[in-house]
């Protein structure tokens, strides 16, 4: 289909929710000329305000992250946004770095895929990318500039959606979306983390990215056959006879979050001493490079001024003052070191923490909940 | 309207090697993965019209001892009419070849449709997936999505096997065989994820949920089974209901588990870790959070 027409296409296929029932009678659209394909997008000007992520998904989400051993596990997400809900309707995960590093074999797989899934009437708009992630720290490198590089192509500037692995091992399947925000983008635009674009964009970790809500959707169907999967679920209220509450055969019910889960503690503050260790060896380069700097700005002060002394001792006995434009020429001062990669593991060891803190307080009301029983 | 052997029916052929006695076990058992189920739900609801049913090819692995364990699943275009049925076999080179590069490990195991009918067709596409698994024997997957009315939902499997005097490819028996759900103990939270939002209304669920009030969740449920168990109890005792010895016994062993560990000063110090590694954590929270700020001021 050609460019002009896929804007159309979109918006029809846009009319009835993407996973709601068959379309009644489906109506003709004529192609729209590309020049009114911009007007005609009124989609694009309504903001994000929320993420819906489909049932599949999200088990195609866990599966990969599983397989995948570690947060390498990334992928596209597709779907279609509706009336400032982005509605994610289905995933597909990219090959690992290791198997093929140059981005013309990624770009051709995900092209290939994408044309075979339009095929099968999947959704083929690429809204962002997945990447999984362990104990909440999700912040890195590739990431920002992945994610950068949608901002610009993608409809809404694309979305990021992160899953905590350790957590849903947990028992608490975790999906977040996030996008650049527009302080960052422009810094990032710029190439600039100096501490003078630090400031002038109040970027702190905090800030790089910006989070939206985010909801979980199954549709009709899918409700249905979990429903059936689960359907002898143990029958609720006291007065049931246990021997004729049966639960459910298929899926039983689970108690993993009652673990008191102390075992992955140890390997969350290693992180932490890991991601410390590196900040500090950050801030020791940076450090240095702004001692470096600074000696280099004092020996051409030195020189400025020298120079300006010597004119003005010639000037006043009359000779023509020499030239002051050479200084640059003379010291070269070197660029003011990028913060980024400090601002980035800052927000690692805040994500750390943070998981962290979540693990010891429900571990703490774990066990004065196991204490609370008078078994003694 | 049985088929002619010469049917137009392009990628079908009339050589049937997946029937003949293949090495290796054959299948006694399938395992199904969540994604893979999901997957063919979503391709039914995406069908066009005409459609009656949807195929696809199932991913998996192959155990030694006869188990095949579907991991995911793909769609694969064909169309069925009175006279033919074609499946497009390029598709599906092309998608197996994008998930292959994926999951190396995953290979072709079989097929599944959507409903519960088993006609010649079937017969013609397990042909046909028969030669692109062998040596080993394809497996079939019918998917029952329950939107027909009076119909469970459901999944079954089935394996291939000829039966007539001259093995023919439309002549085929399926043999049902054992089929459950398999998921990693890692994926079941995303799965009670979806339990829970498949019950709410509107069929939507606000997202993340903090820890606590997935504890608190649980710690409800278990109470309301402590409940039950103690009205049954207390039923028992008072003579309305004739204790089973059985269940007697089961709850002995549930509840006799002593918290002695606990109470022998191990609860206090692990309190004062849990406490201690909370402090940190809220320490280098504030450390972090003070160090960005601190980025920000220029001398």
């Amino acid at each position: 289909m050609a460019a002009a027409t896929s804007m159309a296409a979109a918006l029809a296929a846009s009319l009835p929710a993407p996973v709601a029932a068959p379309t009644p009678a489906a109506p003709t659209y004529e192609a729209i000329p590309a020049s009114m394909s911009k007007a005609i997008d009124i989609e694009a000007e309504i903001s994000l305000t929320c993420v819906q992520l489909d049932g599949m998904v999200v088990t195609k989400i866990i599966k990969h992250s599983r397989e995948a051993h570690g947060p390498a596990a990334h992928g596209l997400v597709l779907g279609l946004d509706l009336d400032g809900t982005l509605e994610v309707s289905n995933s597909f995960p990219l090959p690992s770095d290791e198997d093929d590093k140059s981005p013309k074999g990624v770009a051709r797989f995900q092209a290939a895929m994408l044309r075979s899934l339009k095929e099968v009437q999947a959704d083929d708009s690429v809204v962002g990318f997945y990447q999984a992630m362990t104990l909440g720290s999700f912040f890195n490198q590739t990431l920002v500039d992945t994610q950068a590089i949608h901002q610009e192509k993608l409809r809404h500037g694309g979305i990021v959606i992160v899953h905590d692995m350790s957590q849903t091992a947990r028992g608490n399947a975790s999906f977040r979306a996030f996008r650049l925000t527009k302080a960052f983008l422009d810094a990032y635009k710029r190439n600039n983390f100096s501490t003078a674009s630090l400031i002038s964009h109040r970027l702190t970790f905090s800030s790089i990215l910006e989070e939206i809500p985010l909801k979980i959707r199954t549709n009709a169907l899918l409700s249905a056959f979990l429903g059936t999967l689960t359907e002898s679920a143990p029958l609720s209220g006291p007065d049931v006879n246990p021997s004729s509450a049966t639960s459910s055969t298929t899926l039983p019910p689970s108690f993993a979050t009652l673990n008191l889960g102390t075992s992955s503690v140890s390997r969350n503050l290693e992180h932490i001493i890991e991601a410390l260790d590196n900040y500090k060896t950050e801030e020791g380069n940076l450090a240095y490079l702004q001692r470096q700097i600074a000696r280099e700005k004092a020996r051409a002060d030195t020189y400025v001024s020298k120079r300006k002394e010597e004119n003005a001792a010639r000037v006043a006995q009359g000779l023509a003052p020499l030239p002051e434009e050479d200084v640059n020429r003379l010291f070269k001062i070197p660029p003011e070191p990028s913060r980024l990669e400090s601002v980035l593991l800052l927000g690692k060891i805040d994500a750390y923490a943070k998981s962290l803190a979540e693990t010891s307080s429900t571990g703490l009301v774990k066990m004065h909940a196991a204490k609370a029983n008078p078994g003694v | 309207m049985p088929l002619a052997a010469e049917s137009s029916a392009v990628y079908i052929h009339n050589t049937a090697p997946g029937f003949i006695l293949t090495p290796g076990r054959a299948p006694t058992s399938v395992t199904v993965h969540p994604v893979a189920l999901f997957s063919i739900l979503d391709h039914y609801l995406r069908r066009t019209d005409a459609q009656e049913r949807v195929i696809g090819t199932l991913l998996g692995t192959r155990s030694d001892n006869g188990e095949v364990e579907v991991r995911s699943s793909f769609a694969v275009l064909h169309s069925e009419t009175e006279e033919q049925v074609a499946v497009d076999m390029d598709y599906l080179k092309t998608m197996y070849e994008l998930h292959h590069k994926v999951n190396p490990r995953e290979v072709i195991v079989g097929w599944y449709s959507t409903g519960s009918n088993l006609n010649t067709y079937s017969a013609l596409i397990h042909n046909f997936y028969s030669q692109e698994t062998a040596p080993h024997q394809a497996i079939h997957l019918a998917l029952n999505t329950g939107t027909v009315e009076g119909e469970q939902a459901g999944v079954k499997a089935f394996i291939g096997s000829p039966v007539g005097v001259l093995p023919k490819p439309e002549n085929c028996v399926f043999v049902p065989i054992q089929c459950e759900l398999r998921f990693n103990d890692v994926e079941r939270s995303g799965l009670d994820l979806l339990t829970t939002t498949s019950t709410s209304p509107n069929s939507t669920n606000p997202h993340p949920t903090t820890d606590l009030e997935l504890l608190e969740r649980s710690l409800l449920s278990v109470a309301g089974m402590l409940d039950r168990v103690l009205s049954y109890v207390q039923s028992v005792l008072s003579g309305e209901v004739k204790g089973d010895p059985a269940l007697g016994r089961y709850l002995m062993d549930t509840l006799g588990s002593s918290t002695e560990d606990l109470e022998k000063g191990g609860f206090n110090a692990s309190l004062q870790d849990t406490l201690m590694v909370s402090y940190l954590a809220s320490l280098v929270r504030s450390q972090a959070e003070v160090s960005a700020r601190l980025a920000l001021v220029t001398a």
